[in-house]
C-alpha cells in the first residue's frame, strides 16, 4: 500500500478497517476499566460488521 | 435592590477550571489526544491519537474528498467543518494526498468518509476532554 498512489483496499476490508477504529475509540471514549473496554470494543465491532454485512445484503434484491 | 437580585459572581476558581478545561478542549482539537494528555490520561489520549490519527492517513490515501473552504453548496460546507474537525491532521491530509481526490471508485468515496468521521470523532474527543477537565465526567 503506497499513499503516493492510493490504498487499494476492498468493500470489507474498508468496512472492517472503519469498525475496528472507531470501536476502539468508542470503548476508549465510554469506559474505564481495560475489561470493560475489551467487551465494549469486541461487542461494538461485532455489532458494526453484524448490521453492515445485514444492510449489503437486505441491499441485494435492489442491485440490478 | 438589584444587588441582592444579582446572580452571585463565579469564584475566581471555578473561573479558572473553567478557562484550563477550555484551553484542553481546544488542545484536544488541534492535535488529537492532546486534550487526555494534558490529563495525564494517557491511555485514552494515544488510543485518539492513534485512530483519528489512522482514519486521516486511510482517509487520504484511499484519494477520499477533503473539502476545502471555498465549497459549491451546503454539503461540501458541512464537509469542510467535518474535515476540519481534525485539527492540524486537516493540514497533513492535506499533504498526503497530493495527488488530490478521486471518488469515481468506492475506495475514494470510503475514503471521503473516513476523514469526515475522523472529524467528527475527534470533535467528540475533545469535547470529552473539555467535560473531564470541568470535572463531570471521567
Amino acid at each position: 500500500m503506497n499513499v503516493e498512489m492510493g490504498f487499494k483496499l476492498s468493500h470489507f476490508q474498508s468496512m472492517l478497517l472503519f469498525a475496528v477504529l472507531i470501536s476502539i475509540a468508542f470503548g476508549f471514549l465510554s469506559r474505564r476499566r481495560p475489561m470493560d473496554r475489551v467487551k465494549y470494543i469486541v461487542w461494538s465491532l461485532f455489532l458494526f460488521l453484524l448490521i453492515g454485512v445485514g444492510i449489503g445484503w437486505a441491499m441485494y434484491p435492489f442491485s440490478r | 435592590m438589584a444587588d441582592e437580585t444579582a446572580a452571585p459572581a463565579a469564584p475566581p476558581q471555578e473561573s479558572r477550571r473553567e478557562t484550563t478545561a477550555f484551553v484542553i478542549g481546544v488542545a484536544g482539537w488541534l492535535v488529537p489526544g492532546l486534550g487526555h494528555a494534558l490529563l495525564k490520561m494517557w491511555g485514552r489520549a494515544a488510543a485518539f491519537f492513534l485512530t483519528v490519527g489512522m482514519l486521516v492517513i486511510l482517509g487520504a490515501g484511499m484519494r477520499g474528498n477533503l473539502f476545502r473552504s471555498s465549497g459549491n453548496d451546503a454539503f461540501d460546507s458541512l464537509g469542510y467543518l467535518a474535515d476540519l474537525g481534525t485539527g492540524t491532521f486537516y493540514l497533513v491530509a492535506r499533504s498526503l494526498e497530493t495527488n488530490g481526490a478521486d471518488v469515481s471508485h468506492a475506495g475514494g468515496d470510503y475514503g471521503t468518509r473516513f476523514l469526515a468521521t475522523a472529524g467528527v470523532l475527534n470533535l467528540l474527543v475533545a469535547l470529552h476532554a473539555y467535560e473531564a477537565a470541568r470535572g463531570r465526567k471521567a
